[in-house]
């Protein structure tokens, strides 16, 4: 019962983050973000920064962006 | 207990003398009627938030008597909703006002006289944005308990008043309701909400403010610092926070200052109206 929910909110999450993805700006730089597959965040390419999502509600607080290291580039390509 | 019934008292004599004029950077700083470091001032407040948030709603009903929500229907009112629009509705936790607004927009008899096509219907974007998850959370339970839960057109998104994450010129409608008192920069608030909106966008501002009818002023007094502090502690189980919240309503810019900010800001049509004597006023204003 608890994996099916699981499953059936992933999916909701995944089509909700598209659009989330084309609406939302960074905070900080106002520039678009991108929906990180690998990490279910938003991601500031601009300022190399990440927003989580927690509980399908992506949280843009400026001050709860996570600053990515370099690697995360090859994650990009 | 004396000494500081003493203090207030001395407090607020202190508080009318000072000009009305004072700098916006005391909002910055104060904290009710407690003097803050400006860094620390929206961890207070988020702590506030988070100790309150599952009786909020409750609160609410007691404290206004049931008005808040007929406070809400007036704002919403004013912002005559329509189908497709995309609208934000800031420091909107628990989600009254965007609750009120999807209704207005869904509403089969509105929909009826107004001839809406379905497409348009379901363009509308109302998102609700709060800088605290708790509120959110109880947001979305109240959405689920609603039918509404993975409803495509609220969207829950935790951010910051002062810093918001969506794009220029991007919204049709901005409401704040009961949250601008408690951001620090209310400049920053407001020019973020100026950013946002389209040319055309409306801001609609509900938030408790300063009475100054005289009887009835002194019973306002009365009531928030002897009734609503006590209100606190026997249903939220916490005294400190709605003591937080009557000080900061005290502390919050008086109406016709508050709409010089929100001029200065680079709205036009500037207005206010005051509900109950001045115990809330609904500031009103558009980008053009």
């Amino acid at each position: 019962m608890v994996r099916l929910n699981r499953v059936l909110l992933k999916d909701a999450g995944n089509a909700i983050d598209k659009t989330l993805s084309e609406i939302l700006v960074c905070p900080l730089s106002k520039q678009p973000l991108r929906f990180c597959e690998k990490t279910k965040s938003l991601v500031s390419d601009t300022i190399g920064v990440s927003f989580p999502i927690k509980n399908g509600i992506p949280c843009l607080v400026p001050k709860d962006g996570k600053i990515l290291e370099e690697e995360a580039d090859a994650s990009k390509a | 207990m004396a000494l500081r019934s003493v203090s207030r008292r001395l407090g607020s004599r202190i508080l009318n003398h000072r000009s009305f004029v004072a700098s916006i950077h005391s909002h910055a700083t104060s904290f009710g009627f407690q003097e803050v470091k400006e860094e620390e001032k929206s961890k207070l407040v988020g702590n506030v938030f988070t100790n309150v948030a599952s009786s909020y709603d409750i609160m609410n009903d007691v404290m206004s008597g049931g008005l808040h929500r007929l406070w809400k229907e007036r704002l919403v009112g004013k912002l005559s909703p329509f189908a497709g629009m995309k609208h934000l509705d800031v420091a909107g936790g628990t989600g009254d006002v965007a609750f009120r607004i999807y209704d207005a927009v869904y509403s089969v008899k509105r929909r009826a006289l107004q001839k809406v096509d379905e497409v348009s219907l379901e363009e509308t974007q109302i998102y609700v944005c709060d800088i605290n998850p708790n509120m959110l959370n109880v947001g979305k339970q109240r959405a689920a308990e609603r039918g509404l839960r993975d409803n495509k057109s609220l969207v829950w998104v935790e951010g910051d008043a002062e810093a918001l994450s969506f794009d220029d010129n991007s919204m049709d409608g901005y409401t704040i309701a009961f949250g601008i008192r408690n951001v620090t920069h209310i400049e920053k608030a407001l020019a973020e909400a100026y950013r946002v909106l389209k040319r055309g966008g409306r801001f609609l501002c509900l938030e408790l403010s300063h009475v100054e009818i005289p009887i009835f002023k002194n019973l306002y007094d009365l009531y928030s610092f002897q009734v609503i502090p006590n209100l606190g502690e026997l249903i939220a189980g916490d005294r400190e926070s709605y003591q937080y919240l009557v000080e900061s309503v005290r502390r919050f810019p008086p109406q016709e200052r508050f709409a010089s900010m929100i001029a200065d800001a680079g709205f036009e049509k500037v207005e206010y109206e005051n509900l109950v004597g001045g115990v809330v006023a609904i500031h009103s204003a558009i980008k053009l």
